[in-house]
């Protein structure tokens, strides 16, 4: 696929406007394929990305750039089996990207 | 769905936040532009066959009623997704379809829906003078919530 998505940048501009990442350890609900998690993750101090579709989860961690190699971990797991063996208080941002349904 | 946001609320910390972004449940333009020429394909009408996404705005109105989250921000983002063909856009819509259709049913109206607009985009691309891109527009809600 050579397609391209939001080469302007505009809902990166958009995230960055409500959310200062640095330093923070995010939690990235429906990561699908990562495609949005390459956004904003090398400014996060860690991320957690979880998406229920193992194939989705499978082309996260195969296009995983270089510079992200160790800031990011990808779980293959529904958001209620994550919480359920989630401590507390574990996250300063919550991001639901498309997921929220 | 609101207990999700509960659950959610329960993971942040006291200080820190819940972003969230959905698409605007309406119809997307795609259009075909070159030379400073725009010609339209049509709309991609993502609200007959996608996932209610007026379900997360109802959801988020109930939980900052509640008093479990504040609703700090709410703005609308606009996007472009540019291809190089419309086979590559047709593979890309279908994939959207597999990921966001409500149902069964509503996947296998969408795919013909989406099967027209890539061949009127094929056929408007062949009869471009000069190199024609494709492109597909999109608008995103996108909030931020503070836990209370």
């Amino acid at each position: 696929m050579s397609f391209r998505i939001d080469p302007e940048n505009n809902e990166t501009r958009a995230l960055f406007a409500v959310a200062n990442f640095g330093g923070q350890h995010v939690l990235e609900i429906g990561c699908g394929d990562g495609r949005f998690t390459w956004r904003y993750a090398e400014k996060a101090e860690r991320v957690t990305a979880i998406e229920p579709s193992a194939k989705q989860i499978a082309l996260a961690r195969e296009h995983l750039p270089n510079q992200l190699q160790g800031r990011i971990e990808f779980h293959n797991i529904a958001f209620e089996d994550f919480a359920s063996a989630s401590a507390p208080s574990a996250f300063d941002i919550v991001i639901l990207s498309w997921s929220l349904c | 769905m609101v207990h999700a946001l509960e659950e959610i609320h329960r993971l942040l910390k006291p200080t820190g936040a819940l972003i969230d972004i959905h698409p605007v449940a309406e119809s997307s333009p795609i259009e075909i532009h070159q030379c400073g020429r725009i010609d339209l394909v049509g709309y991609l009408s993502i609200r007959q066959w996608c996932i209610d996404f007026q379900q997360a705005d109802n959801a988020l109105t109930e939980i900052a009623q509640r008093g479990l989250f504040a609703v700090e921000h709410q703005g609308v983002s606009n996007s472009l997704t540019y291809y190089a063909s419309a086979a590559e856009m047709l593979t890309s819509l279908q994939e959207s379809i597999d990921k966001f259709a409500r149902d069964a049913q509503s996947a296998g109206e969408a795919a013909p829906h989406a099967e027209a607009l890539a061949a009127r985009a094929e056929e408007l691309m062949r009869a471009a003078v000069s190199e024609a891109e494709l492109i597909v527009h999109e608008r995103t809600h996108i909030s931020r919530l503070r836990p209370t």
